[in-house]
């Protein structure tokens, strides 16, 4: 199989580098003070020139998070996060907000071309003739560019960094922030509502089909900072969006946090795709340094027969904390995850889904795929609930976990709540290694031992790559590769 | 650190000041009653749950009536917490003792550790033997309305065999019972153990199973749930050596506004042993059945085979199921699974039957015994199975 093929030589090409965008950029920036305090928030408000009622919202949401403990009930171990250790806002001096493309600082342009980011709106990806894609560049705490702006503006789209929709569509953010993961929902969310710096705002007018995958690239490269980003998709009435999210950061020895809040809203006969490659720095081979990630993820099927699909490979990051979910409010509206989580070295990956179903005849799919390997730790939490007027509610689940070696951890922890009979929930679950049989059966049709492993975890995550757009899929198959590399015997 | 303690945990509190155990009191002081805070109490939070608690029961003689009489069978009984050793001389190969104060090493768990403090006598059963005679032990809950505590320690030597019958059944009051029940396998030992809760729809139910499973043992394990307003068994299970196996099985029969709750938690902790859960529940009217299950294959238990199923059927529309089946997994060459499932009867089934004359009601019946069979089937004596078969036939025509 020619597949095999590639495979093999990217994991050799990835052998030399292992975690390729651990580089850093060399540019100035413009901090906020170290710590958290009243002043921070204000001073973040006042660098974005928000108006007061966006202020307001921060400030209210920092005093509730003073009075909130850090949640400790998930499957992860790691030292207190000082959030006083942080710089909360860090931007490029020369780029301190996003402008068109020839005016964004060369470095800043290099910076993206390692990371193979397209911003120059001619630029194709490899293999992907006349795909267009439209890009929004988050580097540290601000978006420095955003492209193809003025083509989707032609159907109405409005694709934007977070702190120029606060200003200029101050209407939709004050209906919509918010209204999908509350000010008070959790520790982090809370954090992020008062901190948060930038992320991207989409909003697809009624009956608009957009043409063309959205996208967000989220850099950490400024040290001892965290990112906080927050990203709104409104689909209104009959529409479909499909956005791509990235994230990459340098190789430090420190722990870096991001926590982020994403809120998606589907209207009637909306649907919205969302697809996340995570693969933020993961720490070294002794587990030193990596991105703690602390996401809330929730999408809201508000309109009937609206959906909502996430889609995420998560292969980076020190620690993962993320549950991207849907609520399922309309009728016959459909939330779906797929879910490919790799962990290796001494990764902690705590992840998994919510669906609520309140709706009637409302349908959920969910697939997930953990893979764990060298000292690492994969588990997957998730919940499946139908309301007592969730009529005919429906659910399939399947999680599997693979182990990859013995010193690493697998878990599976579902939450299955059925509150009245008309609901059918299956759910399955399997965890096992790949089997003596499986490897034999490769290697004596002439692969080798990292050959088979690499085809046979290709087929594991199968289900889930093919809902990947395919832009993502090269992507994709390579940083399985990067993550599993060395993990072998 | 100390937390305000409730009316309800205040007695409990004083009751373990009361029997001077100082040092369970100090935790119960800092802890209480399991809140939904607590992971294997998620959905069964005490702290709301359990009301009036009463006082420690007082004496009550025996009723010398046993809940069910099974053909071979040698029968004991512990009433309000006070072992009851009647006539019958045990058979050979069966060894029956008490001991002063509750169980030896108790789980960590907050009832367990309750349970240990507060019980005043266990009852011993060591088993020597191949055993044909079923060994029953009825717990009785009698008199006035108050707290019992007791527990049965169960030891089934090497290569011996035995099957065992726990029994909670008592006076129509609002009993508060925390039971315990401990049973060791030791090398290629069998057993069969069987509880089932058919105590007044007024009692509450608490109770702690423990279970120690030696090399080449193999055990039988199940749970019926099918009285009590609440029930909440707790089950722990320790693989401690090579090959033995085990099933646990349960079933939560739950109606009017009733909470039943079985949780476990299975410790694959050595290599090569294989398990099987298989639970179900059915619920009608406003009932509640939980099912968690937690399966823990430790670092070096290689070639564990553990598969978990949980089952739900509802039959009305204001019944709840709430599960959680769980797996935590630390080696590599291992097979887990588990799987669970929530839904009501088929209508296409039903028609089928329907349109072959048979009532609607009756085959409503006939699929919730099928659903059941996969429960009773693996009971071998006849008796027993009849008896166990028949507690579901009564729930159903209710």
């Amino acid at each position: 199989m020619p597949a095999v093929k590639e495979t093999i030589d990217q994991v050799k090409e990835i052998d030399l580098e292992k975690y390729k965008y651990g580089f850093e950029t060399d540019i100035k920036s413009d901090k906020a003070p170290k710590g958290l305090s009243e002043d921070i928030v204000r001073f973040i408000s006042a660098k974005k020139d928000e108006p007061e009622w966006m202020l307001e919202w921060r400030l209210d949401a920092y005093k509730r998070w003073l009075t909130m403990d850090e949640p400790d009930w998930a499957k992860l171990d790691y030292p207190k996060i000082d959030f006083n250790d942080i710089y909360f806002y860090s931007a490029p001096k020369s780029t301190p907000g996003p402008k068109s493309l020839d005016e964004v600082d060369p470095d800043l342009l290099e910076t993206y071309k390692k990371l193979g980011i397209p911003l120059s709106e001619q630029a194709v990806l490899a293999g992907v003739e006349g795909a267009k894609i439209a890009v929004d560049a988050v580097f540290d705490s601000v978006s420095v560019v955003t492209t193809f702006r003025e083509e989707l503006a032609k159907s109405g789209i409005i694709f934007c960094s977070i702190s120029e929709a606060i200003k200029e569509h101050p209407d939709l953010i004050k209906k919509y922030l918010g209204s999908v993961v509350p000010v008070t929902d959790n520790y982090y969310s809370t954090l992020n509502c008062a901190v948060f710096t930038d992320g991207s705002f989409v909003y697809i007018p009624k009956g608009v089909r957009c043409p063309m995958e959205l996208s967000t690239y989220f850099r950490i490269n400024e040290k001892n900072t965290g990112q906080f980003e927050r990203t709104l998709i409104i689909a209104e009435e009959d529409t479909y969006v499909s956005y791509l999210e990235g994230c990459t950061a340098p190789m430090r020895d420190e722990n870096q946090l991001h926590a982020a809040v994403v809120e998606l809203v589907a209207l009637e006969n909306a649907e919205i795709k969302y697809s996340t490659v995570q693969n933020w720095y993961p720490g070294n081979k002794e587990g030193v340094g990596g991105i703690y990630n602390f996401v809330t993820k929730r999408g809201d099927c508000r309109g009937d027969n609206s959906k909502i699909s996430w889609t995420q490979v998560e292969t980076g990051s020190a620690i993962t904390w993320k549950y991207p979910s849907c609520i399922l409010r309309g009728d016959g509206s459909r939330g779906e995850f797929y879910s490919i989580a790799i962990s290796n070295g001494y990764q902690q990956i705590d992840s998994g889904t919510k669906m609520i179903h309140l709706g009637k005849n409302t349908s959920s799919k969910v697939i997930a795929k953990g893979i764990a390997a060298g000292f690492s730790d994969n588990t997957y939490r998730g919940l499946i609930s139908a309301h007592k007027k969730a009529k005919n509610a429906r659910n399939f689940t399947q999680c599997d976990s693979l182990l990859i070696g013995d010193k690493c951890g697998a878990h599976t922890i579902p939450y299955i709540e059925a509150k009245n009979s008309s609901v059918i929930f299956e759910h399955e679950a399997t965890t096992s290694k790949i089997s003596d049989e499986q490897m034999f059966y490769c290697q004596q049709r002439g692969l080798n031992e990292e050959e088979a492993v690499a085809l046979i975890v290709n087929g594991f995550v199968r289900d889930v790559l093919q809902h990947l757009p395919m832009e993502f899929m090269v992507e994709t198959q390579k940083l399985i590769n990067i993550s599993l590399e060395g993990s072998v015997g | 650190m100390v937390i305000k303690l409730n009316k309800n945990e205040e007695i409990l509190y004083q009751a373990l000041l009361d029997a001077d155990a100082i040092s369970i009191a100090k935790n119960f002081r800092s802890v209480g009653l399991p809140t939904r805070r607590n992971e294997s109490y998620h959905y069964s939070d005490l702290k709301m749950l359990l009301d009036n608690i009463g006082q420690i029961a007082t004496t009550a003689t025996s009723t010398g009536e046993f809940a069910f009489n099974i053909a071979n069978s040698f029968q004991l009984q512990i009433v309000n917490g006070e072992v009851q050793i009647l006539g019958d001389k045990p058979p050979s190969g069966v060894v029956i003792s008490t001991s002063n104060g509750g169980m030896s090493e108790p789980n960590k768990d907050i009832i367990a550790q309750l349970n240990s403090a507060l019980t005043k006598e266990t009852l011993h059963i060591d088993v020597s033997e191949n055993l044909e005679t079923i060994i029953q032990v009825d717990r009785c809950f009698e008199g006035k309305a108050a707290l019992h505590n007791d527990g049965v320690e169960i030891y089934i030597a090497n290569n011996s065999s035995a099957t065992i019958v726990e029994v909670f059944d008592g006076s129509s009051e609002e009993h508060l019972s925390n039971s315990a029940s401990k049973l060791i396998l030791g090398k290629n030992a069998k057993a069969t153990h069987i509880m089932v809760d058919i105590s007044s729809k007024k009692t509450r139910h608490l109770q702690t199973v423990q279970y120690e499973i030696e090399q080449g043992a193999n055990l039988h394990s199940l749970i019926i749930h099918a009285g009590s307003s609440l029930a909440r068994t707790q089950l722990f299970a320790n693989f401690n050596g090579e090959n033995a196996h085990a099933d646990f099985a349960g079933l939560m029969l739950v109606d009017a506004d009733r909470h039943s709750d079985i949780t476990i938690d299975v410790a694959h902790k050595v290599p090569n042993t294989t398990s099987t859960e298989n639970f179900k529940s059915v619920v009608r009217n406003q009932a509640k059945a939980i099912f968690q299950g937690k399966i823990l294959v430790a670092k070096d238990a290689q070639k564990t085979d553990a598969a978990m199923m949980h089952q739900g059927l509802m039959l009305s529309d204001d019944a709840q199921i709430l599960v959680k089946p769980e797996l935590e997994i630390y080696a590599d060459d291992v097979i887990c699974g588990h799987g669970a499932t929530c839904g009501e009867l088929d209508e296409n089934n039903l028609f089928y039957l329907m349109s072959r004359g048979i009532e609607r009601e009756q085959a409503k019946a006939m699929l919730v015994r099928a659903f059941l069979a996969e429960i009773f089937d693996p009971i071998t004596n006849e008796d027993l199975y009849d008896i166990l078969a028949g507690i579901a036939d009564d729930w159903l025509k209710e």
